[in-house]
């Protein structure tokens, strides 16, 4: 890292980063990585903030989204749709997605999640670590047996993604000095939409004053007649068909891959957020995913005009935002003392 | 230990030899059992082909499990017994394997080239301890999950500096590809001396070049006296971590584990007991690293920094025991025990080569729902240990939480299984001073 900055003079930086198009240039990037860092993390925080479970096996969960959306994308044939027709497919792909992942969840939190509520926060941490590795090493039989990506579970999906993303899409729009492409609108658009989504879940609804009263105090919210156990199984499916959409919004982006290693490479950064955001809280989880995708998109945009020569300069400032903001506020922007210590 | 067979009160020994062999029988047993382990495998599969190869892990895979055994111990070492889970403390397994690497290549400023092994594994390892420091100036703040969570950010960090760092690996090649010792042209072959420093007669070369016979015993196979130095520097750190655990400083440990509060209010700066545990647990991290690349001779990120190295520790942890020291090591032969069953022939002989050549053709050829057995084994079973193994280990988790060795004390009712045994041992010899009835073993 010492020597990975290249000689580039300051006054150049400056100038580059007071030119009007690169510094929307990155604001849109970070927007929309934050949107889909936002998509990443959001079921976690859910989780987290109602169950006391830190889930291991959301990034598994994604991973599988994005190879259900991507076996589906290449069967149906979304690239010859034309706009509409595969703007709709992928759409209902999605939820599709969202319901099988959140069944799934269901699954996982009757069978196995739910045995271990009266254990330490630890064993959590365990059993969906075990649930990780198990469901990773499944899609590893799977994709090798059925010969999908030719048998190689490992290997990205560049030139299928390609086919099948609209060209509207993939192409840059302008207005003014605004330079995006069509994805990173939809990103956005995606982002914001999951927002106001789980915003109005958990305040405007029945089931979101449940999950509410639960966060406050579970053992009130139980003499008071809530099905708190019925309440977690709610969330934690929500939270796991979450996983998935996010996975099936990864399978479009350039910069990520349809593999099974994708199951850490998400998982990891959506902890970042979850806890740089304060463990559980939602409001925290938003800000954080912003603020890590600005941060990215910056240490990206670095890279490319050569302020930085790293490669995985993102990754690194990811993990560096982690330890900076615990060594600043320990328990994260909007966390709460006691969530998540030990005991 | 040192070697030493029945003799009598009088002798050349003093008598407390005898009463701590006899105090630690099973361990002397156990150590025995490892020592001869490769000879056994050898006489074993000899008798019993296929069958013997099915379910015993090779020589080559012990050694493995050697290293990453003693890195699942210290693991075990500050997660099982402060209660403060250490997600980055594969961090402590890469310095200490890259610091021997880079140290022998000359890289590293003050070191010079070449510098014996176990001075670099010994630097490598207070490397470790100052990294550890460091790390738990900022980790020890907070508990529980955020703990958790720093330290994997921390080996997380490294894993991708690692993986992009070009000093690592001067010269074009790609950092994410790893380096070797001895690598640049001019460094000399990597020749690792394990043993006493400074004491030509009490070391040998590790490797799969390096000496045929120890300690003037010629076994004919470097890979037999590999396993055997490095089966050594495993069992002393073993001793080491075990006597910590046994003073009064392992007792405050155990005391954070069950309740902070509590010790704190005794009087103890846990903070320093919590610092002290993590700086030790990371010096043998580090030993471990070392001793793994004392026998790969190469190390890359994805076997040293990164994430899964830390969650195979702590599955070999909580299947062996968490908070038993020896059961992690346990577990970890367990672990790779399922991986190598399942393994394809040619690396290590498995269930499926076993099945090939003892079945009949046609009940593998079978054809069950357009697949055939023998299909259906090389898809579901062959080279996926790693499923079955994450399978047995939510079970654990389930079932039986505090692991093997934790439920065999519990079934025992005492703190250690050596102590049941030596007690019962104890009871049937007549009380005399002097008698041994162990045979310990200089591994």
């Amino acid at each position: 890292m010492i020597d990975a900055l290249t000689p580039l003079a300051l006054a150049e930086t400056v100038d580059l980063l007071t030119s009007p198009s690169d510094i929307t240039g990155v604001l849109i990037e970070g927007l929309a990585k934050g949107s889909l860092y936002l998509m990443i993390a959001v079921g976690l925080t859910l989780i987290f903030g109602l169950m006391d479970v830190i889930n291991f096996a959301h990034g598994a969960f994604t991973m599988y989204g994005a190879y259900i959306a991507g076996v589906a994308v290449l069967a149906l044939g979304v690239g010859s749709m034309g706009f509409i027709g595969s703007l709709g497919t992928f759409l209902i792909i999605m939820i599709v997605v969202f319901v099988l992942l959140a069944v799934l969840g269901v699954i996982f939190e009757v069978t196995l999640i739910r045995k271990l509520y009266e254990y330490p926060t630890i064993f959590m941490i365990l059993l969906t670590f075990g649930i990780t590795i198990t469901m990773e090493e499944l899609m590893r039989m799977i994709v090798e047996f059925r010969d999908i990506n030719n048998g190689q579970w490992d290997i990205g999906w560049d030139s299928p993604r390609q086919a099948t993303l609209p060209s509207e899409l993939g192409g840059t729009i302008e207005i003014g000095f605004l330079n995006f492409t069509g994805l990173q609108l939809m990103q956005i658009l995606m982002g914001v939409g999951v927002v106001v989504g789980i915003w109005a879940f958990l305040n405007k609804t029945r089931y979101g004053l449940f999950v509410r009263a639960g966060v406050e105090d579970e053992e009130m919210a139980k003499a008071l007649g809530i099905d708190i156990n019925r309440t977690f199984t709610a969330v934690f499916a929500v939270g796991s068909g979450l996983a998935g959409m996010a996975g099936v919004m990864l399978m479009w982006d350039p910069l990520w891959d349809v593999n099974v290693p994708l199951a850490l490479a998400v998982l990891l950064p959506a902890f970042v957020i979850v806890i740089v955001g304060g463990l559980g809280s939602f409001k925290g989880t938003v800000v954080a995913s912003f603020l890590v995708g600005l941060i990215d998109a910056l240490g990206t945009w670095a890279f490319q005009t050569g302020v930085i020569t790293f490669t995985d300069i993102d990754q690194l400032m990811i993990f560096a935002i982690l330890v900076v903001m615990l060594i600043l506020r320990p328990r994260g922007l909007f966390g709460v003392k006691g969530q998540g210590d030990h005991g | 230990m040192s070697v030493e067979t029945q003799q009598t009160g009088g002798g050349r020994f003093p008598s407390w030899i005898g009463q701590y062999l006899r105090d630690h029988l099973l361990l002397a047993v156990i150590v025995v059992l490892f020592a001869v382990y490769p000879f056994l495998y050898d006489f074993l599969t000899g008798q019993f082909g296929l069958t013997a190869q099915m379910i015993l892990p090779r020589t080559r895979t012990m050694l493995t499990i050697l290293a990453l055994g003693l890195f699942a111990m210290s693991f075990d070492f500050i997660s099982g017994y402060t209660g403060y889970l250490s997600f980055g403390h594969a961090a402590f397994f890469g310095i200490g394997a890259y610091f021997v690497v880079l140290g022998h290549n000359g890289q590293l400023p003050v070191v010079p080239a070449e510098t014996s092994f176990m001075l670099l594994l010994l630097i490598g390892a207070l490397v470790a301890v100052i990294a550890a420091f460091l790390i738990g100036l900022i980790s020890f703040r907070l508990s529980g999950v955020y703990f958790a969570m720093i330290t994997l950010g921390i080996a997380e960090m490294m894993y991708v500096a690692s993986n992009n760092w070009g000093f690592l690996t001067p010269g074009t090649s790609d950092p994410t590809e790893g380096v070797a010792a001895g690598s640049p042209t001019d460094v000399g072959f990597f020749e690792p001396m394990v043993g006493v420093p400074f004491v030509e007669a009490l070391q040998v070369e590790i490797g799969p070049f390096g000496d045929e016979s120890i300690l003037g015993i010629s076994v004919g196979d470097p890979q037999i006296v590999s396993y055997l130095a490095i089966g050594a520097v495993v069992l002393l750190c073993y001793l080491m971590m075990k006597r910590i655990i046994h003073s009064p400083f392992g007792r405050v440990m155990i005391a954070i584990r069950e309740n902070e509060e509590r010790a704190k209010a005794i009087g103890y700066n846990v903070f320093y007991y919590k610092m002290g545990a993590f700086m030790i647990s990371a010096f043998f991290g580090a030993v471990a690293g070392a001793l793994f690349v004392g026998y790969e001779g190469a190390i890359d990120p994805t076997n040293s920094f990164f994430f899964l190295v830390t969650g195979f520790a702590l599955v070999a942890a909580i299947i062996g025991g968490l908070g038993t020291l020896a059961g992690p090591f346990f577990g970890y032969i367990f672990l790779e025990g399922v991986e190598e069953f399942l393994s394809r022939e040619g690396s290590g002989g498995g269930l499926q080569p076993f099945l090939e050549q003892n079945l009949p053709g046609a009940i593998l050829d079978t054809d069950i729902a357009g697949l055939t057995i023998n299909e259906a084994l090389s898809a579901f079973m062959t080279g996926h240990g790693d499923f079955y193994a994450g399978i047995i280990f939510i079970i654990f988790v389930l079932y039986v939480p505090i692991g093997m060795l934790g439920t065999l004390r519990n079934r025992y009712g005492t703190d250690s299984l050596a102590k049941y045994v030596s007690a019962g041992v104890e009871k049937r010899l007549p009380s005399s001073d002097g008698e041994t009835a162990a045979t310990g073993d200089d591994d």
